[in-house]
């Protein structure tokens, strides 16, 4: 009974034991079902490990500082230590899994702090809550050290816009994040600046924002916009004055060119010419320019480099160089003076193809156009450059050495003017004056003794004057005897009168004998 | 009680499994100002010593560490025991027993805690506690080992003693 029993119960228990089994491992199955997957879900999320190399670890702590990108946290610094050459440090960071995408090679890092600067403050959040090191995705192969930005970059992920270039000879108060106004918007910024690569210049990298990018066309010109613009002309005082900003740091402007259409918007990387004032932008660039060479026999004395060259009054180009030059072999000095004519700024009419600038130059030289030196201002004694035509004037050839064509001059005016003068006084300096003066001397001599002849003569004359004044007085007196109202007048009245009568009376009788002649034999008739 | 040794077993292997990510994931998150870092037990206890808190962190090391680990062991030792039927002093391993089943709940210390400062610190954006994955996973471990305790039956230990 015991044994069947035992039987019995071992096979029920046994059956029991079939049916409790499962559910109660099945609670051990879920632990560990549970713990594998949160096990790895962590290890899933982990990145890959990093090291970054930063000049300093001021404000980054172990296991505090994240990894940001657009303020999403993407990775944690687990170590910081000091670079093998003691100079850098070294963090060791653990990134996401989702971050692993953009850790490549120019992927940047840098270290987001409290900013206060002109341009805006920045980074306040991280004041509270610590530094942070945030990340710019970029492309390339796959890296997993970096090295550190010392600054954080100007531009945003997000930014839309194109990067160009601008050419200055002097950066001045230029540097990264001076800003860019169109119209007084602020519009973009100065990157970078660099040494080009003669180093004649200034390479300032600047970014313009979209939609604003689109106005740097072909024609466009930057000037450097700070500051106070004050000039006096003949409207008055003029006074420009960028923004305000521009005037504390310095600033960049630009304006698009009004006949600029959507075709020239330039592509990205366009080099352009930074101007150092608005006024310097607003004048007309020439490119196509003639260099000519020309040889002055005078004193160059108040040309300057840049000095205008006239044509009939009109500026058409510069002078940009003067020198002083000897001719070993003969010892003769000259003044090369090089010139840029802008042949651009004369409007063509009735243009003939296939004729070059130089050509026509030529042409002109040929017919008589002439250089010479003028006075341009009095006051300073200022020269400048005139063409002109002097057909007359014969081209002197000089030995010319230098790289471009000799355009031929004519004496100045000034020295022709001085030639005359110098020809002038050499008379003057030939004259005789010694055996002038003894002539002179004689010649006042007998001046002198016509002057006494004079005074006896002048003696006798008052005595003539005297008897004239007599005369002039009888004169007068019988006049008075004529007047109105004096005997003599009325005596010569009555005379006239009577000789009227006695005409009338004659009359009358011619009349009387004309009508009867016979009277004068018979006498007259009685009626 | 029927399959001691068996509901025993699974009880305490179910510990073992989830006493694993209990000490490896953060058990909570104490930010301030948005800014702060989860923390395992080992990490809270580290943090603990360095800041000079020695009597709290020894508390916190035995309450939260070494109990779990020396109850998961000490059952595990008395299954040992009444599976192979080890020949021992069944007075001292039943006393053994004893003081697992009631140092058990004590365990439960590190969680009360934690759901005391959720509950409490709740301050928005200035500060909170967040529990992390690993107090589920003490808080199973706590209770599986309590089923465990409860489940083993301690006559085993005398069953086969000669």
């Amino acid at each position: 009974m015991m044994d069947s029993d035992e039987s019995f119960n071992t096979s029920e228990v046994k059956l029991n034991k079939k049916s409790e089994l499962p559910l109660v491992w099945l609670l051990p199955l879920v632990a560990l079902l549970v713990s594998g997957w949160l096990i790895y879900k962590s290890m899933s999320e982990k990145g890959p490990m990093i090291t970054i190399s930063f000049p300093t670890a001021e404000g980054l702590e172990v296991d505090k500082t994240k990894i940001r990108y657009l303020d999403v946290e993407v990775g944690k610094v687990t170590a910081i230590t000091i670079n093998d050459d003691l100079k850098t440090i070294l963090v060791t960071a653990q990134m996401n899994s989702d971050a692993a995408n953009y850790l490549n090679k120019n992927t940047s890092f840098w270290v987001v702090r409290p900013q206060v600067g002109l341009g805006g403050i920045s980074g306040l959040g991280t004041l509270i809550s610590g530094a942070y090191i945030e990340i710019k995705p970029s492309d390339g192969p796959k890296e997993s050290h970096f090295i550190g930005l010392t600054a954080p970059p100007l531009l945003k992920n997000t930014d839309q816009g194109k990067q160009f270039v601008l050419e200055t000879s002097d950066l001045g108060s230029m540097r990264p994040g001076t800003p860019i106004n169109f119209h007084g918007i602020n519009v973009g910024e100065v990157l970078s600046h660099e040494l080009s690569k003669d180093a004649d210049a200034i390479r300032l990298t600047i970014f313009i924002h979209a939609p604003y990018d689109q106005f740097v066309r072909k024609n466009t010109r930057f000037w450097v916009d700070s500051g106070i613009d004050l000039s006096a002309g003949a409207d008055g005082f003029k006074v420009r004055t960028g923004p305000l900003i521009s005037l504390l740091s310095g600033g960049i402007a630009f304006r698009a060119a009004a006949n600029d259409g959507v075709k020239d918007i330039q592509p990205e990387n366009t080099l352009f010419q930074l101007y150092e004032t608005y006024d310097q932008s607003t004048q007309i660039i020439y490119k196509n320019t003639l260099r000519y060479v020309m040889y002055f026999n005078g004193s160059v004395r108040g040309l300057t480099e840049g000095a205008p060259v006239q044509l009939r009054g009109i500026p058409i180009g510069s002078v940009s160089n003067i020198s002083l030059e000897l001719d070993k072999k003969t010892a003769e000095l000259r003044v090369p003076v090089t010139v840029e004519l802008e042949p651009d700024r004369i409007r063509e009419v009735n243009n003939q193809a296939n004729v070059s600038d130089m050509d026509i130059m030529a042409q002109l030289i040929k017919k008589g156009l002439r250089a010479q030196l003028q006075t341009g201002s009095l006051l300073t004694g200022q020269l400048l450059v005139d063409l002109d035509f002097h057909p007359k004037s014969r081209i002197v050839e000089t030995a010319n050495d230098s790289v471009y064509p000799e355009f031929p001059t004519t004496t100045s005016s000034l020295d022709q003017f001085t030639h005359s003068a110098q020809i002038i006084m050499d008379k003057i300096a030939k004259l005789p004056l010694d055996k002038l003066s003894a002539d002179i001397d004689h010649t006042l001599l007998a001046l002198q003794e016509t002057s006494k002849a004079a005074t006896g003569m002048l003696a006798t004359a008052k005595g003539t004057l005297s008897n004239t004044d007599k005369t002039m007085s009888s004169a007068q007196q019988v006049l008075k005897s004529l007047e109105p109202g004096s005997t003599t007048h009325y005596e010569l009245d009555k005379l006239l009168q009577e000789l009227n009568r006695a005409a009338n009376s004659v009359n009358q009788l011619t009349d009387y004998l004309e009508q009867h002649p016979e009277t004068l034999l018979r006498g007259k008739e009685e009626e | 009680m029927p399959d001691s040794v068996q509901r025993t077993a699974a009880f305490i292997l179910s510990g073992y499994a989830l006493y694993i990510p209990a000490n490896i994931f953060p058990i909570m998150t104490v930010s301030r100002f948005g800014q702060g870092e989860p923390h395992t037990i080992i990490g809270g206890i580290v943090a603990l010593v360095e800041s000079d808190m020695l009597p709290i962190a020894l508390l916190v090391l035995v309450a939260s560490i070494l109990v779990p680990l020396l109850k998961l062991l000490g059952i595990t030792l008395l299954l040992f025991c009444a599976h192979f039927r080890w020949q021992i002093n069944a007075r001292l391993w039943t006393r053994l027993y004893r003081v697992i089943a009631f140092v058990g709940r004590w365990s439960m210390l590190d969680i009360f805690m934690i759901s005391i400062l959720v509950g409490l610190v709740d301050l928005g954006g200035v500060a909170s506690v967040i529990a992390g994955p690993a107090a589920t996973a003490f808080a199973a471990v706590v209770v599986l080992t309590m089923m465990a305790a409860k489940m083993f039956d301690p006559r085993l230990l005398w069953d086969y003693q000669r």
